[in-house]
């Protein structure tokens, strides 16, 4: 689920090597840029006016032109902001899930690595269990169960989507309490508490960081999938996935760019994150962080 | 009333429905080339096969007793009346009835030359087991008024009914008569009747099959077997793209498409769309325990204001694309509908007066208007999964904005709208070719009862014009109570009264028709998009 992506392959990093910069700090450079950009999105979306989102019967089935970037919907709404504003709500949405699925990961990773054999191999179970359904029917049915909307939705995706990043910090807290360090803390003494606290989580901060970091992209794709499908999020909430599953009645008739802009910035949305999560990984990796 | 959906049934019959398609595509074409070989072979060109996609298959099967045909020709079974295309009540199975003076006797005398498809004679038995087994079944056929019905002889029925109902003529158009000897526990899989079509093949959630019936004792239809493709609108339309089926019924954002070989039919319809109002105000709860009652639209002001500020015809323009006419009443262009119930709208400035006058201000300036510091907001809500629905709640919400009321249109599945209904604003969709169904919207004993009459709507004059109207003999006599109960000059129940309703549209229902195909004159058809395209079934052919 984690996906490596070579540095070199960015499409930034050209210029970037040009402005002799080393690999180190053009990294810190592309994640600023993507960090101010999504935070200029969420800034959008919650201070954009719910003027342009009026209906404007007028104005309906527009194709994209200078007024209107992304055209209009057929009732005469403007798609960019609607899409902005399906966006920030698709990263809210996904924010609650991923952090939500991170302190779950963190939990049991914990428990089972700490509390036992018994535990360890009831949570390994459970582990193995989930990454062996598909994340979409395991979320369309929580989803489901729980009525849909947006409860529905977050705990849906907060459900499904903690079972690797468990099987991270299960494999390092494990090898964390071989190490030497912590062998000598517990022969002088140190309670268990101070050994967690002192050498045990601020190793796994950063591993906690890009977990949420990278299970946010998927959080925000899974929310939009299963709204399309229309399992999630009402059709009165502004999300992208409810944009485009309505666009889907008005693709026969030739309105391509209900779909078209909203997918694409979807897309791009959920790339931005990824490729940030991959940063941040960098950055926090000993083996990379100097390279 | 729509049917309520189960989504998840719903996302597997969708791709059951793609995989038929993709099926019927490939089987046309091989089948259109094999046509095509024949018919140069022997000079004979007329096809005498229809393939249909006008709508959702009936959950509960084709049995009239259950409540088949309700909508459309029941196609398998026939009925004692039925109505025409001006909606005058003719006979069918019936030579003839009477009413008795008291209006409570109705006696119905049968033809005797009627055979049900199997080859049986249907005589006044089979007439008697219909209703007896419609009433026993407790479903959407309301004949709780029925005391009894008795076969006076081999072709003749009589009926009593409890109290007085002109309504119940209704009943007897649209109830198909069942065979006593062959109303088994699978007869809504596998109907007999003495209908225009027998009955083939049923492959749930894919198709039905019909052929003609050769004991049917009216004029012959011309196609010999007619198959319905139970598809999406979506699929429909993909499917006429293609010329593969013969009528495809389509939401009306469609019917700006010109298709190559079909011809688009968009037909008057009383399949009406409007906002229900709470009458009374907040603190009373259902035994159920759902709240009743609001405390914004009990008041008249804030109905009659949004009443004439809606731009109706600027809704069915926008939101149906011009395939629609505005609404003003539940029964629209029907006998019993009362003509002076027109109004003018898009009057925002009087609205604004209306409101003023009854003290409501925008006290705080942030646009809404207050009384007594109650917010002039409410909730609208919609069925989600219908998108007219939707469009016409968000696209009325914003037309009221400016007058300071603050309409929030949510989007909610059935079973979630069956709680709420009785305290929100909902945005609903009947019209019925039965005033009966006035009756149960507006009168005060309906109350609460399921989704009739949800926001507790309650005046004596116009309770006492429907019970008049219930209790007259004639028709015309009838028409005038039901008239009555909308407008009498002061009080009734449609906006220029209590408004209790807010009718927004008629929608058009639209049907892509293969260019060569006759389909007579239609009828302005009821709620329910797609078989009441049947009722003409009869008179289909190709043209000359």
């Amino acid at each position: 689920m984690i996906n490596t992506t070579d540095t070199n392959t960015r499409p930034s990093s050209g210029i970037l090597t040009m402005m002799g910069l080393n690999r180190r700090q053009r990294t810190i450079i592309t994640t600023a840029v993507i960090g101010i950009l999504l935070l200029s999105i969420i800034l959008g979306g919650l201070l954009l006016s719910n003027e342009r989102i009026t209906t404007n019967l007028e104005a309906r089935n527009q194709a994209p032109s200078f007024s209107h970037p992304f055209g209009t919907d057929w009732l005469g709404r403007d798609m960019l902001t609607r899409t902005i504003k399906g966006l920030t709500l698709s990263i809210f949405v996904g924010l609650i899930a991923a952090a939500i699925s991170t302190i779950i990961a963190l939990v049991l990773g914990i428990a089972a690595a700490t509390m036992g054999n018994r535990v360890d191999t009831i949570v390994t179970w459970l582990v193995d269990l989930f990454m062996s359904i598909p994340h979409l029917v395991a979320l369309i049915l929580i989803a489901v169960a729980l009525g849909g909307g947006m409860r529905g939705v977050v705990i849906g995706v907060a459900l499904t989507h903690w079972p690797s990043l468990t099987r991270v910090v299960r494999g390092e807290v494990l090898q964390l309490r071989s190490t030497e360090y912590v062998q000598i803390s517990r022969r002088m003494g140190k309670s268990r508490w101070w050994i967690a606290a002192q050498h045990i989580v601020p190793h796994l901060i950063p591993q906690m960081l890009v977990g949420l970091v990278l299970l946010f992209s998927h959080a925000i794709l899974h929310e939009a999938s299963i709204t399309f499908l229309g399992f999630g999020l009402s059709p009165h909430q502004p999300a992208i996935g409810i944009i485009l599953s309505e666009s889907m009645r008005y693709l026969s008739v030739g309105m391509w760019w209900l779909a078209f802009f909203p997918g694409l910035s979807l897309l791009i949305i959920v790339r931005l994150f990824d490729i940030l999560g991959d940063n941040l990984r960098k950055l926090m990796d000993p083996y990379n962080a100097h390279s | 009333m729509s049917q309520k959906g189960d989504d998840f049934v719903k996302m597997f019959k969708r791709i059951g429905t793609f995989v038929l398609v993709l099926a019927v595509f490939a089987t046309l074409l091989t089948g259109c080339a094999k046509e095509d070989s024949h018919s140069n072979a022997d000079g004979d060109s007329v096809r005498e096969e229809l393939i249909l996609a006008i709508g959702s298959e009936p959950d509960d099967g084709f049995d009239p007793t259950t409540g088949w045909g309700r909508y459309g020709s029941p196609l398998f079974q026939s009925t004692l009346l039925k109505r025409d295309n001006d909606l005058n009540i003719v006979n069918d199975l019936a030579k003839g009835y009477e009413l008795s003076e008291d209006g409570l006797v109705w006696t119905v005398s049968l033809r005797e030359d009627v055979k049900f498809s199997d080859g049986v004679a249907l005589t006044a038995e089979d007439v008697v087991y219909t209703y007896e087994a419609a009433a026993a079944s407790g479903s959407v056929i309301d004949l709780n008024v029925l005391d009894r019905v008795e076969a006076k002889d081999e072709y003749t029925v009589s009926f009593t009914l409890k109290q007085p109902q002109s309504t119940f003529v209704n009943i007897l158009a649209v109830t198909g008569i069942v065979p006593k000897h062959a109303h088994g526990a699978d007869y809504a899989e596998k109907p007999i009747g003495s209908g225009p079509f027998k009955f083939v093949q049923w492959d749930k959630g894919q198709q039905l099959i019909v052929e003609t019936n050769p004991e049917y004792y009216g004029d012959k239809p011309f196609f010999k077997k007619i198959t319905f493709l139970f598809m999406s609108e979506d699929l429909a339309f993909a499917a006429a793209k293609t010329g593969s089926v013969d009528i495809a019924s389509i939401p009306h954002s469609f019917g700006t498409q010109a298709v190559t070989g079909m011809r688009l039919e968009a037909i008057e319809s009383v399949d009406n769309r409007g906002i229900m109002f709470p009458f009374v105000p907040a603190g009373e709860k259902t035994a159920s325990g759902a709240a009743i009652g609001n405390d914004v639209t009990s008041d008249p002001a804030i109905r009659k204001a949004i009443n004439i500020a809606v731009d109706r015809k600027a809704l069915v323009k926008g939101v149906l694309e011009g395939f629609g006419t505005p609404a003003y009443t539940v029964s629209d262009g029907l006998p019993w509908w009362n003509p002076d119930t027109v109004i003018a709208d898009g009057r925002a400035e009087e609205a604004k007066e209306i409101l003023t006058e009854a003290g409501w201000i925008d006290t705080n300036n942030d646009g809404i208007l207050e009384k007594n510091g109650l917010k002039a907001e409410f909730v609208l809500v919609y069925p989600s999964s219908d998108q007219t629905r939707q469009s016409l709640a968000i696209a009325t919400a914003d037309m009221i904005k400016p007058l300071g009321i603050n309409i929030i249109a949510e989007g909610k599945s059935w079973d979630e709208i069956a709680n709420m209904m009785y305290s929100n604003a909902v945005l609903f969709g009947w019209g019925s070719h039965d005033p009966l169904e006035m009756y149960n919207l507006y009168h005060s004993k309906t109350a609460g009862e399921g989704y009739y009459n949800t926001g507790y709507y309650a005046n004596p004059t116009v309770d006492s014009y429907m019970d008049q109207a219930l209790a007259a003999t004639t028709e015309e006599e009838a028409n005038a109570y039901w008239q009555n109960a909308q407008w009498d000059g002061e009080t009734g129940f449609s906006s220029l009264g209590d408004a209790p309703w807010s009718w927004l549209v008629n929608l058009k229902h639209l049907y892509l028709v293969n260019e060569k195909l006759e389909i007579g004159s239609q009828k302005i058809q009821p709620h329910g998009h797609g078989w009441p395209i049947t009722d003409s079934i009869v008179e289909w052919r190709w043209k000359e």
